[in-house]
Order: structure tokens, then sequence, then C-alpha cells
């Protein structure tokens, strides 16, 4: 055994969240590690087509639900391609849990704003379950969600769910022309959204995930509303491979995004040199 | 106090016929079938190369080959079967490397040790006694003492190979190196002789008489990403890796998966480098390093800044390989010292 | 070289090119050199240690210098054929790239500083017989015609040795060559024909060529890059200066070489207007190797 070799899973269930988004639920095949197996939110693996190679995604179930991880994602290269073609009762590897994590323990007490666009919902819905099961720990929890038209919206039934509970306040948007007949929400870019929303600064933290762009427009609209950049969390991505800070791959300057992240604070973010 | 014995030319020669003889693997500097000094597998005491002829590559494939196996794996239908490799390996002994390269091998156990064990790599690290000569300096590539190392230094060496006695004297510099004069006493003799270093201290080769302030240059370097002079430095640079290749202290790698047919195949690692316009592109085409001064710039940023920010040294070990291969010229002695000198440039 | 510096000093004057690519004194011998002042032209050099093919970084896969401007390149004889094959080939267009030939009477095989004189043991392989001394393909040439270079027989007699081999004995002999090869592609990067934006190496759906420095992946490169090569190669040597395990690179392409003058009465020049035979096809070509 060694720190390459991943563990094997099962393909428990597939979902297809959108046309070229899927969401894997994946089963440890060895009970020892099916029942120890424990991870932090935010944290990433490396999820193995055996003969087409590994890929890196977040985790996107939450550590408070046992059993089974879950990963979503988007065909578009060799390895995701593969992954896509893999059936029910299939086996798959995985390793990690890899990187650093949201500091939940520290936004416990707080207003929690999450704000997603597109695929960018996999990462945040990860910490937005963890933040969900322990509810009473936290204080307001909004959620802002939006991609470019209805059919590009993943987790549909999370949303319902979301939209259902009376704890949760979310917002759910389409861009302007990506709204079908029947919808009930809002139609504005996710930006547009948040400031429509003014979510209240004062001891809140946000978790923003989406687009580049997204997030360009989306970090001087939080900072009119007076959340400093220490408490606004992002992820990064960047080209990985071995996962855990060896292969010299993915660093930004002096920041592995394997390492010290993929979680960082828009205060971090702005440190880092223009490498990613 | 750690242990220098002495061994003569003969008492070598039989030292190393014990180790072949006792199945353990030497490699040491010999002349391959084109006439190239490099380390090699030997199998007897008169193939080893004594001279300061510099191997043409690094000890660096003995620990991470250029292409190794991770693991195999096995499909039917549904179900995978993983077969593991052995982390474990055959005793190994390194004999009469030069003080950089083993010095290199040091510097790549932080990265593999950094949280994460690398079984692979420290597989191969605990089955091999590194055992180094002191160097008397091998041309104007060299730059050892620039990068705060020396002909002499000891870094990373179990034991060193000196001149003294009438033939060589042996310091023990670790635990294993006190070990091995144990287990082989009978090839080794007392001394009175001090291990004294064969290059000329004043005599410039190593780069200078004196280390380049690493500290000043990681500054620099840490305010510097966006400087122009990047630009303009790696016009000639072809992207090709030849520095990586021969460099002690490159140790990034890519992991592929070999299919064999339809059920099975490999998992492996294979060298890879920060050189090449493909190592960082996204799935999507994005490539966060674009173009080649980007990339050179890595290289120095991951030597001199980023790997002393996380591990306390520079990365680089002075060997001079990168400047001896490159076939464009780039020059990374003349490119740390315009570096020095620009960062205490700034300091004044 | 006052004839070359003055050019090149002239040339980016009066704004006619944007960049001199040339060769300049390094620590460690010439190197090349991008000469975008007008006052720096007096760093350019040119000697029996210039062995390196300029030519290269006019490929349009060089991005990072396409910002310096419209480039003037200083060339060799046999660089002058990798310039053509540029050309030939439709990767650069004749008015945007200003050729300086400089007369040649030979080269050394690397570019050390020591400068030893030229003798049939250090001159480069592919001087030996050269018809170019004079650069043809050039908007300009300096320097005063040197004598032929030393006749060497090194490269004809290594391509005599193997020739002699049996097939079996070849296989062997170039497993243990291509053995050292750690797929650094430097090979690739120096050489100015392979100007492929996406290399067939570096494809991955499918895998046409494994990456892996293995015996398998390293013979499917090397005999995937000869065929490349073929009919294109300029024999400017650069492949097998540039590796870094020294494996004799330029015998591969010299043996492909052989075979299409044999097979399509076709050899690589200077000449751009004159296609290669793998652009284009004549009723008589050789074709009973087709089944």
């Amino acid at each position: 055994m060694n720190l390459y070799q991943p563990h094997l899973v099962r393909i428990e269930a597939i979902t297809d969240e959108t046309a070229d988004t899927r969401t894997l639920k994946l089963g440890f095949l060895d009970p020892d590690v099916a029942s120890t197996f424990d991870f932090r939110a935010g944290q990433f693996g490396e999820y193995s087509v055996f003969g087409a190679g590994e890929c890196t995604f977040c985790i996107a179930s939450s550590p408070t639900r046992k059993g089974s991880i879950e990963c979503t994602f988007k065909s578009v290269g060799k390895a995701t391609n593969a992954m896509r073609g893999l059936n029910e009762g299939d086996t798959m590897g995985f390793r990690g849990p890899y990187g650093n994590h949201f500091p939940l323990d520290r936004m416990e007490d707080s207003d929690v704003v999450f704000i997603a666009g597109g695929i960018g919902l996999a990462p945040v819905r990860c910490v937005i379950w963890n933040t969900l099961d322990l509810r009473d720990r936290f204080r307001d929890v909004t959620i802002i969600y939006g991609a470019r038209s209805v059919s590009d919206l993943v987790y549909a039934r999370e949303l319902e769910e979301w939209g259902a509970r009376p704890d949760v306040r979310l917002w759910r948007t389409v861009d302007p022309g990506g709204e079908s007949a029947d919808w009930k929400h809002e139609i504005g870019f996710v930006p547009a959204i948040v400031e429509k929303a003014a979510p209240k600064a004062d001891r809140a933290y946000a978790v923003v995930c989406g687009p580049p762009i997204m997030i360009k427009y989306t970090l001087p609209v939080l900072e009119r509303l007076g959340f400093p950049p220490e408490r606004i969390f992002t992820t990064l991505e960047n080209r990985m491979k071995c996962g855990c800070g060896k292969c010299g791959r993915c660093n930004i300057g002096p920041v592995y995004v394997c390492k010290d992240g993929p979680v960082f604070t828009a205060a971090e973010l702005a440190g880092l040199p223009g490498e990613y | 106090m750690m242990t220098t014995k002495s061994i003569s030319r003969d008492g070598l020669a039989s030292l190393v016929a014990d180790l072949v003889g006792g199945g353990t693997e030497v490699i040491a500097p010999s002349r391959a079938p084109d006439g190239e000094v490099e380390y090699r597998r030997v199998l007897r005491f008169d193939e080893i190369v004594w001279s300061d002829e510099m191997p043409r590559s690094s000890l660096k494939e003995f620990f991470l080959p250029p292409s190794e196996p991770l693991f195999s794996w096995r499909q039917t239908r549904s179900d995978v079967t993983i077969e593991p490799v052995p982390t474990r390996f055959g005793p190994r002994v390194v004999l009469g490397a030069r003080p950089c390269d083993v010095a290199g091998v040091a510097a790549v156990d932080a990265v593999m040790g950094w949280d994460y064990r690398d079984e692979l790599w420290f597989g191969r690290r605990e089955a091999t006694t590194l055992v180094s000569s002191a160097c008397g300096g091998v041309d104007g590539s060299c730059f050892c003492r620039m990068v705060g190392l020396s002909p002499e230094s000891e870094k990373g060496a179990d034991l060193v190979l000196f001149p003294g006695d009438g033939g060589h004297l042996a310091k023990a510099v670790t635990e294993k190196g006190e070990s091995f004069l144990s287990a082989h006493a009978a090839r080794f003799g007392e001394t009175t002789d001090e291990a004294k270093p064969v290059a000329d201290a004043n005599a410039g080769l190593g780069g200078g008489v004196a280390p380049a302030d690493p500290a000043a240059i990681r500054a620099w370097l840490s305010e510097h990403f966006e400087d122009p002079m990047w630009e303009s430095i790696a016009l000639r640079c072809h992207g090709c890796g030849a520095c990586a290749a021969v460099c002690p202290s490159c140790h990034c790698f890519d992991i592929v998966d070999e299919p064999e047919g339809l059920l099975e195949g490999t998992r492996r690692r294979n060298w890879d480098t920060c050189q090449t316009a493909r190592f960082t592109v996204h799935a999507s085409g994005h490539n966060p390093r674009a173009d080649q001064s980007a990339r050179f710039r890595q290289r120095v940023m991951h030597k001199f800044s980023i790997y002393p920010a996380k591990f306390g040294e520079v990365l680089c070990t002075g060997c001079g390989r990168c400047a001896r291969a490159c076939p464009a010229g780039m020059d990374l002695p003349e490119i740390v010292s315009k570096i020095a000198a620009l960062a205490a440039e700034a300091v004044r | 070289m006052q004839e070359l510096r003055d050019l090149a000093s002239r040339l980016l004057g009066d704004g006619t090119v944007g960049v001199v690519v040339g060769y300049e004194e390094g620590p460690r011998g010439v190197r090349p050199a991008f000469v975008t002042d007008a006052a720096d032209a007096d760093r350019l050099v040119f000697d029996r240690r210039c062995v390196q093919n300029l030519a290269v970084y006019l490929s349009p896969r060089r991005g990072h210098l396409a910002r310096l401007g419209k480039k003037a390149v200083v060339v060799k004889g046999c660089d002058a054929r990798a310039v053509a094959g540029l050309l030939r080939e439709k990767q650069i267009a004749r008015q945007d790239v200003v050729v300086l030939g400089v007369r040649c009477g030979g080269v050394l095989r690397h570019e050390s500083g020591n400068g030893e004189a030229l003798t049939a043991q250090t001159v480069a392989d592919r001087c030996s017989g050269c018809d170019c001394r004079e650069p043809r393909l050039a908007d300009h040439v300096v320097g005063d015609l040197p004598p032929s270079p030393p006749v060497s027989t090194r490269r004809a007699d290594r391509m005599e040795e193997i020739e002699r081999m049996s097939p079996q004995e070849r296989w062997d002999r170039w497993q243990r060559e291509l053995q050292r090869c750690v797929r650094c592609h430097a090979c690739r990067e120096v050489c100015p024909m392979c100007f492929c934006e996406r290399c067939v190496a570096d494809k991955t759906v499918p895998s046409w060529i494994e990456s892996s420095p293995h015996g398998r992946g390293n013979l499917a490169w090397h005999l995937t890059r000869a065929l490349h090569q073929a009919g294109r190669c300029c024999d400017c040597g650069e492949c097998e200066r540039a590796c870094p395990a020294n494996i004799p690179l330029g015998l591969l392409n010299r043996k492909l070489a052989q075979v299409v003058e044999e097979r399509f009465g076709y050899r690589v020049t200077d000449d751009p207007a004159v296609p290669a035979p793998i652009g284009r096809y004549e009723p008589n070509d050789a074709q009973e190797f087709i089944l």
C-alpha cells in the first residue's frame, strides 16, 4: 500500500444534474474504511477511473452524513468523460481527503451567506449541508444561487428542500434570458441578486464559489455590504496530480492549492500572484 | 562525535567486492558505453571513476525513477482488484557521489515527507547508504558555494570520503554511516588524520568564495513576481526541460494510467517539468502559466523562494548541470548572481 | 563581426525590425541573443562556436517573442534550411522575417567557451561537405567566406556501423540508447520543424504515444518523431546537442533523410519553393511498398 494507491469505491447512485453535470454517490468497498472515513467540509479527493486517470473534485457531500461520499463533475476531458461512461455498480478509486477546509467552528454563532454560480454550488453544497445538519450552531443562513439558465441549475431536489425550510433564506436566479416560462424566482446575474438580498455583514461569513467572472463581480458587492475580506471564503482549482504537495504542479506563487487550499479567504487571494 | 576511519585503495576495492558479493547493489560514477561518466550500477571496483568528472545526470533516478509503477489494476465486469507494488527495496550503497548530488537527495526528502509520507521514495532512501567524495571542483559551471553548500559539504551524506592517510579517510555523518563503518570494520583502519577539504576555498570554483544571501534573494523574489526582468531573461529559453532532467533536486512528476488492453493496466508516476507548456494547463484549456517567461520564473521561484519558504533552505545545490545541459545558454548561476545584486541594491 | 553589428544596428535604428536574433557571448560560450536596441548591437558575435540554430525562434509556438515585433535572424547556411522549412510549410510569411546570412566555414560541435580549433574531431557532423557556406536564402549576407570545414567521417562511420548490423542487433542497440531517455522532449523543443501547437505525443484522447519513459514509450516517441521529420529535418543537429542523455538522435534523422533521398530523389534545401515529398504526390513516385 502506498500513498498513491486509491481506496476502491462503488457507484451507488447516479444523478444527472444537467446535460453535462452528474453527481455520483460512492461507497467504500472496504468496511473498515467505510466506517472510519472522515473529512471536513471543503476538502477534496482524487477520483480514479482505472484506465483513464484521476480527477480532482471536492467532496460534495457533508461530513455529517456517513457511509458514502458524493462528487459532482462536468465532463471536460479524458478522465471526466470516462467517468461519465460508468454505471451504477461500477468500481472507481478514491484518494483523500486532501487539502484544508472551511473553518466551520469559527463560523458558529454567526450568520452564513452561501453564494454560488453554476457548478460552483458543488463545493458549497458540502458546507451547506454541514451547516444545516448542525443548524442550531449558526444564526441566519442565506443561500444565493444562480446559473446561466434553468437547465444549468444543479441539485434541483436540494434547492427545493432548502427553499422549503423556514430556517433558510434561499434566493434562486438565472441570467436574463435564461428563465423558462414557469420560472417563479429571480432573474439577474448572481452579483446583482446578492446586492438585492443585501445580507447583513455584521457577524457574518460569506462562502463564494463559481466561475471566475462571477467571483470577480461578487466580491466588490460583499465589500460594499461591509464584509471584510477575512470573512469571505472561496475555493480555488488548479491542475493537480498527486493532491498532496509532492508533484509540484498546483502552486500559485508560494501557495500550494492542494495543501494551503483549496479553501482561501478573499484576503489571502488578494495576496496571491496572478498565476491562476 | 562521529567517527573518522581510514581506508586504503585496496581496502576500498575489497569493500566493493564484499558489498557486491553480499548482494548489495553498488552505484558509483562509471563510464557508460558512449564514454560519458554517469552514476550506474557497478560490479567491480575498477569500473568506478574517481576523478572530478561530473556524472551527466544526478542521483535522482535511483530514488525517483524516471518512470515507476504506483500499482496495477485488473478489472472484471464491475469489480476491480489492485496489485500493490513493493515499498521495501534491496540494500544499496552509492559510492563516490558528488556532494551536490547527495545534498539534492536530502533536499527532496522534505517534500516527500511533507505531511504525507511517500513510501516509495523513503523505501529506497532507507535501503540506501550514501557515501560521497569531497570534491575538488568540476568546472566554471559549479556554484555550490553560492547556494550555501561547498565542495566538501556533508549534507545528505551518510559517510564522506576525503583524501588522507595514504588513501582515503571515511568520515561518518549519520548513524547509518556509523553502522556502515562498524559493519565493514575489517576494511577500515584507525587514523589520526583529519578530513580536510580538497577544493581550494579561494579558487572560486563553486561560484565564488561566499554564499549569496538566501534571505535577501528570497525577499526580492517574493516582492518581484511581476518584475520586467522575467520577460527579458527567458527569451532564449526553449522550455525544453533538459535542466529539470539533469537536476538533483527537481522532482516534479506526472501520474498516468497505462492500460494494457481493456481489463488491466498500471498507474505510473513519470518525471515531469514545470518548463513544459502543458504542465499547468487545465482541462478547459486555460493555462495559468501561458508563456515561457512565466514558466522560467516558476523554476527560479521554486528553487529560491517557494521551497525555502516552506522548508527553510534553497532547493538548488549548485551542481551546475542545468547550465551545462541548457542548449540555449540559460545560466542559473548568472541569474542568481544578478538577483543577489538586485536584492542588495534594494536593501541599500 | 563589425559588418553584422552595423547591419543590426541599422535595421533596429530605422525600425525595419523590432529585434535581431543573433549570438552573444555568455558565461559558458556563445548563446542566442535578442537585441532590441540599436545601441546594443555590439553584443552580437559570430565565430566557429555559433552552433545553435536560431531559426527555431521564428516558430509560431514562441508566443512570448511575438511582442518584440518583426524579427531579423542571423543564420548560417544550414540554419537557412530551417527558415526555408518554416516558409515552405506556411508557418511564417517571407515578409515577416529579415534573414541575415553569415558566411560560415563550419562550427564546433559544442558552444563551449574555450573555442578550440576546428578540426575533424571537433567539427559538427553536418559541416562535412557543406555546400551552403554562403547562405542563399538571405536578405543580407555578411562576413568573409572562410575555407571549407574540415572533413569528418565520424557520422558516416557511426551510420555504417549500424548499417552492418542485423535487424536484431540494431533493435538491441537502439533499445539500449533509448533507455536513457527520460522524455524531457528537449529534442522537440529545440527543433524548428517541430512547430505543432499540439504534438501527437501530448494527445491523451486517445493516448497514441505513451508518455512514460520506458522502452515501449521511448521507442514510440522517437520513431514517431523521426518519421514526422522525414523529408523535413534540416540537419541542424540541435536535437542531438540538446539531449541531456547524449542519445545520438541525429543518426535516426539522417537515416530517414537517406531513405527519402533514395525513394523520392529529395533533399531538404534552403529553397522554400521546392515542396517537400510529404506535401506532394508525383505520378511516378515509388509505390511497391503499398500493398
